[in-house]
C-alpha cells in the first residue's frame, strides 16, 4: 500500500513516516501543495494525507483539484483548526476523513487503515486465501496455522496479491505499488522477491505455484484447488459456511460488498472443477460436429448435442463468461430440433467449437465486473414524461439495470448534492440519461403555448462535473448539427433523437456501460527497454492493462496469452521488424480486426505508407507524449467497439 | 425476512451449488436441491418447501412436465413455482404464465439477487 503525505511540519513528518513504514506502508513525502498535486496526479497512491495549511496551495484546494479531475483516491485531511466550518469545508471539497491536530497517533493510524480498507476491493482486516491468512492489524502471516517470517517487501507483495486476488499484477505494477518514487529497483528485484516468497510459502506447506506466473503478464494468486472446504454438489446445508468462517468482517454496514467478494471467491473455487467438465462438453460437441462432416446427425445425436450446448451456455452464464456463453448459445441454435444442421454447416460450427474451447481454456479467474447483474448498475433517468421513463424502467429491469427516476427539476438537483438522495439508493449512477426538453410545453393564460425549459446547458455541465466518470446520454427533440455540437460540448456522451424507442435507448446504454466497465488490454512490442518501463505509468490514468514485450520472437505466444484489444508495434527491432509482425498477425483470421498502432522513430513517408500497407490502423512518430498515445488507443478502441456492437 | 426453504430442481450440479451458496449467503435461507423432475417431486412432497425454482430444460422429464405433475398432487399443488429459463426462451414467457407458474427468472442470473427476485415475485 502506498501513501502520499503532503505536510510541511518536519517533526510530524518524521513521526508519521516512522509509524507508517513500521506497518509496511510505502510513504512518499512532499512539502507543499503544488508538489502534492504533481505527485498525486502522476503516481498511483492508495491514500493521500493532506495537511490543510500548506505552502503554495492549501490542502482543501488541493483536495478539490484532485476530485475535479476525477481522482477518487481516499483523502484524509490534517488540520489545526478545530471548527466545524473547517471540517465541513474539507468534506465538501471531497475529503473522506478529517483529523484535527493535535491528534492521537494511534487514532490517526486507525483512520488511515479504515480508509485504505474502504479503497480496497477487499474490506477485511484478515485477508484469507485457502489456508493462507494475512492479518493487516497485526501484520502476522500464517499458512495452515503456521506463522511465516517475511521481510517487509515480501509482506507487502503478498498483501498486494491478496487484496485483489482476482487480478494479475505485472512486474511494473508491482514496482509502482511497492516502491516509493525515489527508489529505482529493477524488474529482477521483483522476481527475486517473488521467488523468496514462494520458497517460504512452500516450506510452510503451500503449493509451489500458489503465486502463479502468467508469462508476459505477471503474477496472480492461483484459484484454490477443490479441497474439503468445497461443498459437494448434492443436498447439503452447512458446507458453504466453511468458506466464510475464517473471514472476519469489520464492515457490517456493507454486507452487499462482503457477500459479493465471498460469492466471487466461491465461484472461483467452483470454476476449478467446472472448467474441466465444460471442456469435456465442448469436446463432445466438437465430436458431433466432426460426425456431421461425414453424415447427417441422427435424431439422438442432435438431441444430445443440443442439451449439452444448452447446459454449457447456462453454466458459463452463471460464471459471467458472457462471450463463451454466447458461443455456446450459437452452437445451440444450430442444434435445435426442427431445422437439423447440414454437413455444409459443419465448418462454421467447428470454428465456433474451437473458439469456445479457447474461451473456456483462457478463463483462469472469474471477475466481479463480469457477473450477471453483479453490480446492478444504476441508471439515473431525468425526464418530465413519466410514461417514457416507466417504459425505460421496465426494459432496463429485464437487462439487470436498476433505475432511479427524476421527473422534476428539484428531484434532478437532489442528485447533484451529496445527500440525502430522493430514492432509497445510496449508489452513484453508472449512467445518466437526460431527455430534453425537461419541462413539458404549457399553455399560458392567453392560450399561447410556451416552453418552460430550464437551461439544460448548466444541468448537463453540472452532472458532468458532479459525476465526471459517468457517461451522459441525451435524448433530444432537436438534433440539428448545431444542437448536436452543443450537447457534445456540454459533456453529453451520446445523443439520441426523441423518436428513439425505449428498447433502443437501453441497448445504446448497455453498450455504453460495457465500454466503461472492462479495462482494455494493450500489448506493446518494442525493443527499447527504457521506453517500455515508462509505459505503464504513462498510460495508467486511462486504466489500460498494459503488457510489454521486448523480444519479438515471443510475439505469438504472448499474443495468444494476452489476447490484446489493441496492439502497439515498434518498427525497428532485431530479427523480426514491426511490419513483419503485423503481416504475421493479419495472416490469421482471428486477428483481422485487432487495432494495430505503429510507433516509430521513422518519420518518412515510405515507412508510414508501408505500415498501412501491411495492415496498420494508425502511425505515430516518436517521441510521443502519454496523453497522445492514450488518445489514439482510446479512439481505436471506441471505433472497434462501436463496430462490433 | 423470515427463514425460507427453497427447492431448486436443475440437472446441472454447478447451478445447484452456486444457487444454494448465493441464496444461503444473502438471505440465510435453506436450499434443497434435486437433479431431476422426478426427484424434485419427491423432495417437494416430503420437505414441503416454501417455493420451487425449476429449470425448464431437463432431459427425461422437462420443467413443464414436472410443473404439471406438481400441480396434480394435493401435497404440492400449493407450492409456488418459479421457472428458470434461458434468454432464448423468454419469448415463451406468456405461455409459461398461462400454465400457472408464479414467475420466470431468466438465466444467466446472479445468485445474490435471487432472494430479492423470489421475494418480489411471490410478494413475500
Amino acid at each position: 500500500m502506498k501513501i502520499l503525505l503532503v505536510e510541511d511540519d518536519e517533526p510530524l513528518i518524521a513521526v508519521l513516516t516512522k509509524s507508517l513504514t513500521a506497518l509496511h506502508y510505502v510513504v512518499d513525502v512532499v512539502n507543499d501543495g503544488e508538489m502534492g498535486w504533481n505527485y498525486g496526479s502522476t503516481f498511483e497512491y492508495d491514500l493521500m494525507v493532506l495537511d490543510v495549511m500548506l505552502p503554495k496551495l492549501d490542502g482543501v484546494s488541493l483536495c478539490q483539484r484532485f476530485r475535479s479531475h476525477g481522482d477518487t483516491t481516499p483523502i484524509l485531511l490534517l488540520t489545526a483548526q478545530d471548527s466545524s466550518t473547517a471540517r465541513v469545508q474539507g468534506l465538501d471539497a471531497g475529503a473522506d476523513d478529517y483529523v484535527v491536530k493535535p491528534f492521537d497517533r494511534a487514532e490517526l493510524i486507525a483512520r488511515i487503515r479504515a480508509l485504505l480498507r474502504r479503497g480496497s476491493t477487499n474490506p477485511f482486516t484478515s485477508l484469507v486465501w485457502g489456508d493462507l491468512v494475512l492479518n493487516t492489524s497485526t501484520c502476522e502471516v500464517t499458512y495452515n496455522g503456521q506463522p511465516l517470517t517475511l521481510t517487509a517487501k515480501e509482506y507487502e507483495l503478498l498483501e498486494l496479491l491478496l487484496r485483489d486476488s482476482q487480478r494479475v499484477y505485472s512486474t511494473d505494477e508491482i514496482l509502482d505499488r511497492l516502491w516509493s518514487s525515489e527508489e529505482y529497483p529493477s524488474e529482477a528485484t521483483v522476481r527475486s522477491h517473488v521467488r523468496r516468497l514462494r520458497q517460504k510459502l512452500a516450506v510452510a506447506g503451500a503449493p509451489h505455484d500458489l503465486i502463479a506466473t502468467v508469462h508476459g503478464r505477471g503474477y496472480f494468486l492461483k484459484a484454490l484447488e477443490n479441497s474439503s472446504t468445497l461443498p459437494a454438489a448434492t443436498v447439503q446445508k452447512s458446507a458453504p459456511e466453511l468458506c466464510l468462517t475464517s473471514v472476519v468482517s469489520e464492515r457490517f454496514s456493507d454486507r452487499r460488498l462482503d457477500s459479493q467478494q465471498q460469492y466471487l471467491a466461491f465461484l472461483n473455487q467452483t470454476w476449478t472443477t467446472t472448467k474441466p467438465n465444460s471442456l469435456n462438453q465442448v469436446a463432445m460437441l466438437a465430436q458431433t460436429v466432426r460426425a456431421l462432416h461425414v453424415n447427417p446427425l441422427t435424431v439422438q445425436q442432435q438431441t444430445e448435442a443440443h442439451q449439452v450446448a444448452h447446459k454449457l451456455a447456462g453454466n458459463l452464464g452463471m460464471f459471467g463468461l458472457t462471450h463463451a456463453m454466447q458461443l455456446a448459445r450459437q452452437l445451440e441454435s444450430w442444434l435445435i430440433g426442427d431445422a437439423p444442421p447440414q454437413s455444409g454447416d459443419a465448418a462454421l460450427m467447428e470454428a465456433l467449437a474451437i473458439e469456445l474451447h479457447q474461451e473456456i481454456d483462457n478463463a483462469t479467474a472469474i471477475q466481479l465486473c463480469q457477473l450477471p447483474n453483479g453490480h446492478s448498475p444504476l441508471l439515473l433517468i431525468m425526464d418530465s414524461d413519466p410514461n417514457f421513463s416507466q417504459s425505460l424502467e421496465a426494459i432496463a429491469k429485464t437487462r439487470g439495470i436498476q433505475t432511479a427516476i427524476a421527473t422534476t427539476i428539484a428531484e434532478t438537483e437532489a442528485w447533484l448534492r451529496s445527500a440525502p438522495r430522493p430514492s432509497c439508493s445510496d449508489q452513484d449512477p453508472a449512467a445518466i440519461l437526460l431527455r430534453l426538453p425537461l419541462m413539458p410545453t404549457q399553455v399560458n393564460a392567453n392560450g399561447k403555448t410556451t416552453v418552460l425549459e430550464t437551461e439544460p446547458v448548466s444541468l448537463v455541465q453540472k452532472f458532468a462535473q458532479r459525476y465526471p466518470a459517468v457517461p451522459i446520454l441525451v435524448i433530444s427533440d432537436r438534433s440539428e448539427l448545431s444542437d448536436r455540437l452543443k450537447i457534445a460540448q456540454w459533456g453529453g456522451k451520446l445523443l439520441l433523437e426523441s423518436s428513439a424507442a425505449p428498447e433502443q435507448v437501453i441497448i445504446a446504454l448497455t453498450q455504453l456501460l460495457r465500454k466503461s466497465h472492462t479495462p482494455a488490454n494493450v500489448m506493446v512490442v518494442d525493443d527499447d527497454l527504457d521506453w517500455l518501463a515508462t509505459l505503464p505509468t504513462l498510460l495508467k490514468p486511462w486504466g489500460f492493462n498494459i503488457t510489454t514485450l521486448a523480444d519479438p520472437q515471443q510475439f505469438w505466444t504472448v499474443l495468444q496469452t494476452v489476447l490484446p484489444d489493441v496492439l502497439v508495434l515498434d518498427v525497428n527491432m532485431p530479427q523480426i521488424n514491426g511490419f513483419e509482425l503485423c503481416q504475421i498477425l493479419r495472416s490469421d483470421p482471428q486477428w483481422q480486426r485487432l487495432p494495430v498502432l505503429f510507433l516509430s522513430v521513422r518519420t518518412d513517408f515510405n515507412s508510414q505508407n508501408q505500415a498501412f500497407t501491411v495492415g496498420a490502423d494508425d502511425y505515430l512518430c516518436k517521441p510521443v507524449v502519454g496523453v497522445d498515445l492514450a488518445n489514439r488507443i482510446l479512439h481505436r478502441l471506441q471505433r472497434v467497439q462501436a463496430w462490433s456492437s | 425476512m423470515t427463514t425460507r426453504r427453497i427447492l431448486i430442481i436443475d440437472d446441472e450440479e454447478t447451478i445447484q451449488t452456486v444457487v444454494q451458496f448465493g441464496i444461503k449467503m444473502t438471505a440465510g435461507w435453506d436450499v434443497l436441491t434435486a437433479s431431476s423432475g422426478s426427484k424434485g417431486i419427491q423432495t417437494a412432497q416430503t420437505e414441503q418447501p416454501d417455493a420451487i425454482l425449476l429449470d425448464v430444460m431437463m432431459p427425461e422429464m422437462d420443467g413443464i412436465a414436472t410443473f404439471k405433475a406438481l400441480q396434480s398432487y394435493p401435497e404440492t399443488e400449493q407450492i409456488p413455482v418459479i421457472l428458470l429459463t434461458a434468454k432464448a426462451q423468454a419469448a415463451e414467457k406468456r405461455q409459461f404464465n398461462d400454465l400457472g407458474v408464479s414467475g420466470v427468472i431468466t438465466k444467466p442470473f446472479n445468485s445474490l439477487d435471487l432472494p430479492d427476485q423470489i421475494a418480489r415475485i411471490l410478494h413475500w
